[in-house]
């Protein structure tokens, strides 16, 4: 699976492992920093990573489903960060705080 | 040869960008380097063959998007926090161990279903992309990009909902 | 006639009776109240004499009617109909309980005229004419029991009636308490005959007993029959369980004229009597029956001797009598059990209506020793009073005198009988005939012993109706049993009817031993005896009086021990009930509060600590749950790829 020749034709496994880092940083983000805007930071990059592999998966059918599929997660995501931001900016406003060690008022 | 100079150069630049947006303390400076990963995605992106895609991240998302999040971080009075990863040594790495045990079960399901996707590497679509997903978006995905437009409807209406100031911005408090 | 629409008239109209007056139970009107209770238990009457014509109207091997009106329990091999049957023995007490019944009903009527709950009374009185009318008619040992509880229950209703006084609240209790200590041996009796014939009905444990009797003490017949007669000395207040009989005296004394003189407490006999086959064929059991029933009646005689108080000597006397009947039972004399089942249903419901009277003109005082000459003042009530005493002490041609001599012959000579029985019963009688007169000089004759301002008066016709009636019963009932020897030598030669009558249901016994002469010279001896100790306590009482203060005082301690009833309640009290108080007390404690309930606040602990234990995962963190997330897709998805 490792042999110079596959590393150096450039299939699909590539982009699918460039994507999967690129998710699992943006998970770490989002489970470890503690800021909320870079929380939403990370999602975002989580989505694009996921708008990676549906763009490789498209090239390798050669149909371009894939490509509808990364127009409509982009627009969502782009929703989605208007809409996190504007809550995070109402979290400000009212706690002057955005470090979510401070907001444990779930606990039970 | 050259695909695979320019794929590892811009792979390695996605991930050292990306790297550093979720490790530096300085949260404008993360959007900064987010920023720079999505302008590596869009060249992947092109690279792939999705010249309208990669158009759309760069005007969205790295227009939009990311001017938004600069924006907001600028109304914080923010300096480099303190403690700006969670605390805990065996709960960072759980999770880090979680996100990469999570990637890697999805390419390797991706592996084991793949193989029946028949490629058609060869044969290239005769007309160009905006207009095969122009007619595809209006046709076959009709549905969903009215959906979608309602969607972004209810979301702007909703953030000024929810960042109102009452009685507006004019009022004297 | 259809005769299951006629037993279901004569079950029914008490029920609709007691309907109707529970539920207006707190209306003030005594007269519709008693009316309409009255009405219901008479509709019965007609109904059991109705049914009594039909029956004579049947040849002797058939003189049964039954009626099953729907199948009660069907359980595996026990199949229980709800059915009732009347032939000859239950004939004649359905004819007692309703007869008897009617007049106490019309008694109350005028007893109960100031109270303040007539038509509480009234329900509870047809209640238990109900209960009585299954507990009798019943085809089956259960259906009985099911009467039996029933006026258990109505007889405590009954005595506690005036409830708001504790001490005749307490009495209520004890009577259902004692009761239900009997009931316990009732139902291990049934148990066993279950076991042993699988059947309950009366008449199927009729075929199929064996052939020879059961002569060991721990044979099943044996057990089982002795478990009944446990549950009959508690209904029919024998030793050991008589001790409620006299507290009962507590309830309104109608009640115990009905209930603790003519019907509920005759229930054991009458139990016996309809299962005189199966008992039979237990000899040990009858010879306990016998002994019991002949050293109750000695006792409560003695104990009779030293009252006070109006209705305790007549409950003694009570007790005495159902001595009697069992004595009767245990030596094989069915038909003379019954007999003097009968005729002391009219003379001491007599004597207890007669004694109502008495408190009432009195205003409700009960103490003999403050009363004293009333012949003069109710003379009605003395005439029928007298007609009751002469009954009980057994003068000829008085009814008491033909069934208690019958008991005393059978007792001499049947084969399950004695001389030691007979002496026994002879003495008894004797002080039953010393007590009843000193009863009658107390209260009516002598010099009047109350003060100037209690002026007794006459009850009115509808108290004295009844009396009336049953001072008749009372000399004529005996009429109809007339035993063979006299039949002999009166005109006409009239033959025992009674026995007559209950023979083809009645077990019979071997001949005994002894023959006519004996017969009378028995005869004689008890009526010279009963004539001597009647005049003994007369001449005590009325003209030499002071002479039983001596004799009471040269007693001494013995008579203060008969005075105070042996000291049973108190022996009970000490070595039987406040043990088991006691030890429930400490097994509360010891148990129950340090064990179980220990366990069940362990268990409670338990959960409250696993859930503190599992609370810790909810920290409130969203990164925590974003990571729970992660883990549970990352799990799930090993799941389903490997």
């Amino acid at each position: 699976m490792l042999s110079t020749e596959a590393l150096l034709h450039i299939s699909l496994w590539h982009y699918l492992a460039l994507s999967g880092i690129l998710f699992s940083f943006g998970m770490i983000a989002v489970l470890m920093r503690r800021n909320v805007i870079v929380m939403l930071m990370g999602i975002e990059l989580m989505l694009n990573a996921v708008n990676l592999s549906f763009v490789a998966f498209s090239k390798e059918s050669g149909n371009l489903n894939g490509h509808i599929m990364v127009f409509f997660v982009m627009t969502i995501a782009a929703a989605e960060a208007g809409v996190g931001l504007a809550l995070a900016v109402a979290i400000y406003k009212k706690f002057h705080e955005v470090n979510i060690r401070f907001f444990e008022h779930l606990r039970g | 040869m050259m695909e695979a100079i320019g794929f590892y150069s811009l792979a390695i630049f996605l991930i050292y960008f990306a790297f550093k947006t979720i490790t530096v303390p300085n949260p404008i400076h993360s959007a900064l380097y987010l920023v720079l990963t999505m302008i590596g995605l869009g060249a992947a992106f092109f690279n792939l063959g999705a010249q309208f895609i990669a158009g759309v991240q760069m005007i969205v998302y790295a227009g939009a998007v990311m001017v938004l999040f600069v924006m907001v971080l600028m109304l914080f009075d923010l300096k480099a926090e303190l403690r700006s990863f969670s605390r805990g040594l065996f709960s960072g790495g759980l999770k880090v161990m979680a996100a990469a045990l999570l990637a890697g079960l999805a390419i390797g399901a991706a592996n084991s279903s793949v193989a029946i996707l028949e490629t058609q590497d060869q044969a290239k679509p005769p007309m160009d992309i905006t207009r095969q997903l122009g007619i595809l978006l209006y046709t076959k995905y009709l549905y969903a990009f009215e959906a979608l437009g309602i969607l972004l409807l209810v979301v702007a209406v909703g953030v000024v909902a929810v960042s109102r100031i009452k009685g507006g911005t004019h009022a004297q408090h | 006639m259809n005769h299951p629409l006629l037993i279901l008239t004569l079950l029914l109209a008490p029920v609709l009776g007691f309907l109707f007056n529970g539920f207006r139970f707190r209306t003030q009107n005594n007269r519709v109240a008693g009316s309409v209770a009255t009405f219901a238990a008479f509709v019965s009457f007609l109904c059991s004499f109705k049914l009594y014509l039909d029956l004579l109207r049947r040849p002797e091997e058939s003189r049964v009617f039954s009626a099953r009106f729907f199948d009660w329990i069907n359980v595996g091999d026990l199949h229980v109909p709800f059915g009732f049957a009347v032939d000859q023995v239950s004939a004649v007490m359905i004819l007692v309980i309703t007869g008897v019944g009617t007049l106490i009903h019309l008694f109350s009527v005028g007893y109960m005229s100031h109270d303040a709950r007539p038509a509480k009374y009234f329900a509870y009185l047809n209640l238990f004419l109900f209960n009585m009318l299954v507990l009798v008619l019943g085809d089956n040992l259960l259906i009985t029991f099911v009467g039996w509880e029933g006026v258990g229950l109505c007889s405590y209703l009954l005595i506690g009636f005036w409830f708001t006084d504790e001490q005749k609240a307490a009495a209520g209790m004890k009577a259902f308490v004692t009761n239900r200590i009997g009931d316990a041996g009732f139902l291990i009796g049934i148990f066993i005959l279950f076991f042993t014939f699988g059947t309950v009905n009366y008449a199927d444990l009729a075929h199929m007993l064996p052939a020879t009797p059961d002569m060991s003490w721990t044979g099943p017949l044996t057990v089982a029959t002795l478990c009944l007669f446990l549950g009959a000395t508690g209904k029919s207040a024998q030793i050991p369980l008589y001790v409620w009989l006299p507290d009962a005296m507590a309830g309104p004394t109608p009640v115990s004229a009905l209930i603790h003189a003519a019907t509920m407490v005759t229930a054991g006999v009458y139990l016996f009597v309809r299962m005189s086959g199966v008992l039979i064929m237990a000899p040990h059991t009858m010879h306990v029956i016998a002994w019991v029933g002949a050293l109750t009646a000695f006792v409560a005689a003695t104990i009779g001797v030293t009252q006070w108080d109006i209705k305790k000597i007549l409950a003694y006397s009570t007790v005495s009598q159902l001595g009697y009947m069992f004595l009767a039972v245990g030596v094989g004399a069915f038909s003379a059990a019954q007999f003097h089942l009968m005729t002391h249903a009219f003379f001491k419901a007599l004597m207890f209506l007669g004694s109502g009277s008495v408190i009432h003109a009195m205003h409700e005082e009960q103490d003999v020793r403050k009363m004293g000459g009333l012949r003069k003042y109710l003379p009605i009530t003395h005439t029928t009073f007298v007609l009751g005493w002469l009954a009980i002490i057994g003068i000829p041609p008085f009814a008491g005198f033909f069934s208690k001599d019958e008991i005393l012959w059978q007792a001499f000579s049947s084969p399950y009988g004695s001389k030691a029985l007979w002496l026994i019963g002879a003495m008894t009688a004797a002080i039953t005939a010393f007590y009843m007169t000193r009863l009658m000089a107390l209260t009516f004759w002598g010099k009047s012993r109350f003060g100037h301002d209690v002026h007794p008066h006459e009850s009115p016709p509808s108290m004295t109706a009844p009396l009336i009636i049953l001072g008749v019963l009372s000399v004529i009932g005996g009429w109809i049993g007339i035993p063979h020897v006299i039949a002999e030598v009166l005109p006409g030669h009239p033959a025992n009817i009674f026995e007559h009558w209950l023979e083809p249901v009645i077990a019979k016994l071997p001949e005994g031993h002894g023959d006519a002469a004996i017969e009378w010279s028995l005869m004689g001896i008890s009526v010279a005896l009963a004539g001597l100790s009647a005049w003994f306590a007369y001449d005590s009482y009325v003209v030499h009086e002071g002479r039983t203060k001596g004799i009471a005082r040269s007693f001494g301690k013995f008579y203060e021990a008969v005075a105070n009833k042996y000291y049973v309640d108190e022996f009970y009290s000490a070595w039987i009930i406040t043990p088991l108080v006691e030890g429930a007390q400490a097994l509360w404690l010891y148990i129950d509060v340090n064990f179980i309930d220990r366990a069940t606040y362990l268990a409670g602990d338990l959960v409250n600590g696993m859930a503190s234990f599992a609370k810790t995962v909810q920290n409130g963190k969203t990164q925590s749950y974003a990571l729970y997330m992660a883990l549970g897709v990352v799990v799930v998805m090993t799941f389903v790829l490997i």
